[in-house]
């Protein structure tokens, strides 16, 4: 029957990550916005704590836990600050796509979970491929993506020259690329947002995971997973956005009473509470599904993802607004978790596509064309 | 076994109950030999029609009011307007669930038998009292033996055919909260008429009538819960009965209203898998439109679904139910006006979107207005805050 009540295990995990986000993450926010990455403090009490392998597999000392279980201490966590959770290693894409790989130990992680691996989607405007060798030759500059500044060992995924799709693993040791930062000043600044350079890079045999129907099954199946865990973290910065406008809106008044008696105000927080509800349902739903039906879910996945990335700019935006001037100001925090929201938006696909990616589903076109069949 | 019902039985009446404004009386004749009621959907699960012993046997956690909004889906997945008209207790069964005294509970809900289909009703609304439900002016005189009722009632779903009506009067306006009353108002009795049935924007097929109360005599046997209730408790007990009601009510009419959006989004789905050319891109923009519906839909039964839960649990769920409806009752109308949207021109003719339409904006309105739900979850937001709205 339908219950919206965590496990005790869930429970325990998530108390301890909210304790974590409360006292540390919160607090170091700013500063690892300027130093543009977490603090090797909190990266190392992360790691204590097993925050930050969660969705590894345990043949790589991971702790492989269920998705339902890991919405809710993403969800923990990103309340505290989503900037540092985005920067936090281990907490990477490339988790999920490790995680569904057939067999993960053959993976040489550099240092563990503590390592930050990027996966990067490479797409045809930006990165031509041409095959040599058996392997591949990369050429071109990716877009702005998470992680990969500083990166030693990149996944990814590319179509080959006749459709193929291929999975690689690259290592900074054996291939080389250049990475570069750019001019990022929107959000998610510790976030290691950059750019990826390749010229000329060679992907070699043995770089390569897979190819073919399997690549791609295995790229559906990590993109679910990660549409279900970004969405978490979108509900973590609503939420956050959220209860720091009801406190200080409680607080503040104009024209002789406190501004939440102006229904323009108490109406909006309102419509906040709903559309963080909202979105927490459908990951919580989600994650459900994709725990027990695979990539099968990724309706599911793409529903909660576009929904969460709107409610996430419109709650933060409005926390904003409620602030009025003082919402502009970098000494209150809603200013950046507007920012932060904006930029998970930009990184992690425009909503639009999410939402045709559910239509298309549930309408039953093909996938990659659109038509009907 | 709901969907079938609403699939088989009514849905092929549907646009014919719109277009006469009624429910064909020997349809509702078999529905009620069949057993089924909305009030099934109602919380307390069985419209009334349990005895009193029997609720010792119910399970530690209790299911009725998920099954309930399931169920209430389903049916105005079926046709909304048909579904309120379907015999039974209605939006009055759960007053008198929960207020009534055991001698009234058997007397109005023992009535609801399948030999004849009968209803309750539930009038709270008048001309000058909608959201601010305090402001009834409906008065209820206290005399020898009961109670004398003078006043108007509005918006009344069923109130012309209903067998009884619970109805709210205030004994005292300058009491405020504290003056209100819930009475078991029977049909026939002096003084009580029901002087209009209302034409509608949608839900046609549905009875919304208009009731006056001239020098009514009301027995004291029928006011809801006996003096005692009243004398007992601290100031807005009548008031609280209508409340509560609402929190009871608001997560089935947000089903509802989830229902209709459904149904006009798998209509909409089906149409362009039919209507649209093989082998041709489907604009990403309805794509995008259908996903976002696929969204917006799940979402509300989510925040639906969690309402009935809470419920369930015995928990209070007032900023729950208030989202619930909030949510749906927006999403709905956004979801039948996106549905017209892709079906173009075509829609208004003889399909079912255009009436689901013109269905679902009402449930933005009754059971509280969407203004209504929001102060609502506002005031449970700064309540810890010790900010009273």
């Amino acid at each position: 029957m339908i219950s919206f009540l965590p496990s005790e295990e869930e429970q325990a995990f998530v108390e301890v990550a909210s304790e974590f986000a409360r006292t540390q993450l919160r607090e170091a926010a700013r500063e690892a916005e300027k130093s543009r990455m977490p603090s090797d403090g909190i990266v190392a009490k992360a790691h204590e704590l097993g925050l930050i392998s969660l969705e590894l597999p345990e043949s790589l000392a991971g702790s492989e836990l269920p998705l339902v279980s890991q919405v809710q201490i993403l969800e923990a966590l990103s309340y505290g600050d989503l900037g540092i959770v985005q920067g936090l290693p281990g907490l990477c894409d490339s988790s999920s796509l490790i995680r569904v790989l057939p067999d993960p130990g053959r993976l040489e992680l550099a240092d563990g979970a503590a390592q930050r691996v990027p996966w990067l989607k490479l797409e045809a405007g930006e990165i031509a491929v041409v095959e040599e060798k058996g392997g591949f030759r990369l050429q071109g500059v990716t877009h702005p993506r998470r992680s990969v500044l500083g990166a030693d060992q990149l996944l990814v995924s590319f179509f080959a020259p006749g459709g193929e799709a291929v999975l690689a693993w690259l290592n900074r040791t054996e291939t080389e690329w250049r990475d570069e930062a750019g001019d990022v000043r929107l959000g998610l600044l510790a976030a290691h947002v950059g750019r990826a350079i390749f010229d000329a890079t060679l992907v070699r045999q043995e770089d390569i995971l897979a190819r073919g129907a399997e690549a791609e099954a295995l790229v559906r199946e990590a993109e679910t997973r990660v549409a279900v865990l970004e969405a978490a973290k979108c509900v973590g910065v609503m939420r956050a956005s959220l209860e720091y406008t009801i406190e200080y809106t409680s607080q503040r008044k104009a024209f002789g009473q406190e501004i939440p008696k102006f229904q323009g105000v108490s109406f909006t927080v309102a419509d906040m509470a709903i559309e963080t509800e909202a979105a927490r349902n459908l990951v919580w739903q989600a994650a459900h599904a994709v725990d027990a039906r695979g990539a099968e879910s990724v309706r599911e996945a793409a529903r909660a993802l576009a929904y969460a990335l709107r409610s996430a700019r419109f709650v933060t935006n409005q926390g904003v607004q409620m602030l009025g001037g003082a919402g502009y100001l970098q000494e209150y925090p809603v200013e950046k978790w507007m920012r932060d929201a904006q930029a998970q938006c930009v990184l992690y696909g425009r909503e639009t596509a999410w939402f045709e990616r559910a239509g298309g589903r549930a309408l039953g076109v093909a996938e990659k064309e659109g038509v009907l069949v | 076994m709901v969907h079938w019902f609403a699939e088989h039985e009514m849905r092929p009446i549907s646009l014919l109950a719109d277009r006469e404004e009624r429910v064909p009386d020997d349809w509702l004749a078999k529905v009620n030999r069949m057993g089924i009621s909305l009030s099934m959907s109602n919380f307390g699960g069985d419209g009334g029609k349990k005895k009193e012993g029997e609720a010792r046997k119910e399970p530690r956690e209790r299911q009725t009011n998920r099954l309930g909004v399931i169920a209430a889906e389903e049916l105005a997945w079926g046709d909304p307007a048909i579904a309120l008209s379907l015999p039974g207790p209605g939006l009055g069964g759960p007053p008198v669930m929960s207020t009534g005294t055991p001698e009234q509970k058997e007397r109005f809900l023992g009535i609801f038998t399948k030999d004849e289909p009968r209803w309750g009703a539930y009038a709270l609304t008048e001309p000058g009292a909608g959201s601010d439900v305090s402001g009834i002016r409906t008065s209820a005189k206290k005399v020898d033996g009961g109670y004398v009722l003078n006043g108007h009632k509005v918006y009344i779903t069923n109130g012309g055919r209903a067998s009884w009506v619970v109805a709210f009067a205030t004994v005292d306006p300058s009491l405020g909260r504290a003056g209100h009353r819930a009475f078991v108002v029977e049909k026939g009795t002096p003084g009580f008429t029901c002087t209009r049935v209302a034409h509608k924007m949608g839900l046609r097929a549905s009875e919304t009538a208009e009731l006056v109360f001239e020098d009514c005599f009301v027995p004291i046997d029928n006011l809801l819960g006996g003096e005692a209730h009243y004398e007992n408790r601290a100031g807005s007990s009548g008031f609280r009965v209508a409340m509560s009601t609402f929190d009871s009510t608001r997560p089935i009419v947000a089903a509802m209203a989830v229902g209709i959006a459904r149904a006009a989004y798998e209509y909409t789905l089906d149409f362009v898998k039919k209507e649209y050319p093989r082998g041709q891109r489907v604009r990403s923009d309805v794509l995008a439109k259908l996903g976002e519906m696929d969204a917006k839909i799940h979402a509300a039964r989510l925040l639906t679904w969690e309402a009935a839960w809470k419920a369930d649990l015995g928990q209070p769920n007032a900023k729950e139910a208030a989202m619930c409806k909030a949510h749906a009752g927006r999403i709905s109308l956004e979801v039948c006006s996106d549905c017209l949207e892709i079906m173009g021109p075509i829609g208004l003719d003889g399909h079912l979107v255009e009436k689901l339409y013109r269905d679902v904006k009402v449930f933005d309105i009754f059971e509280g207005t969407n203004q209504i739900q929001h102060l609502i979850v506002a005031r449970r937001l700064y309540e810890p805050h010790g900010l009273r709205l």
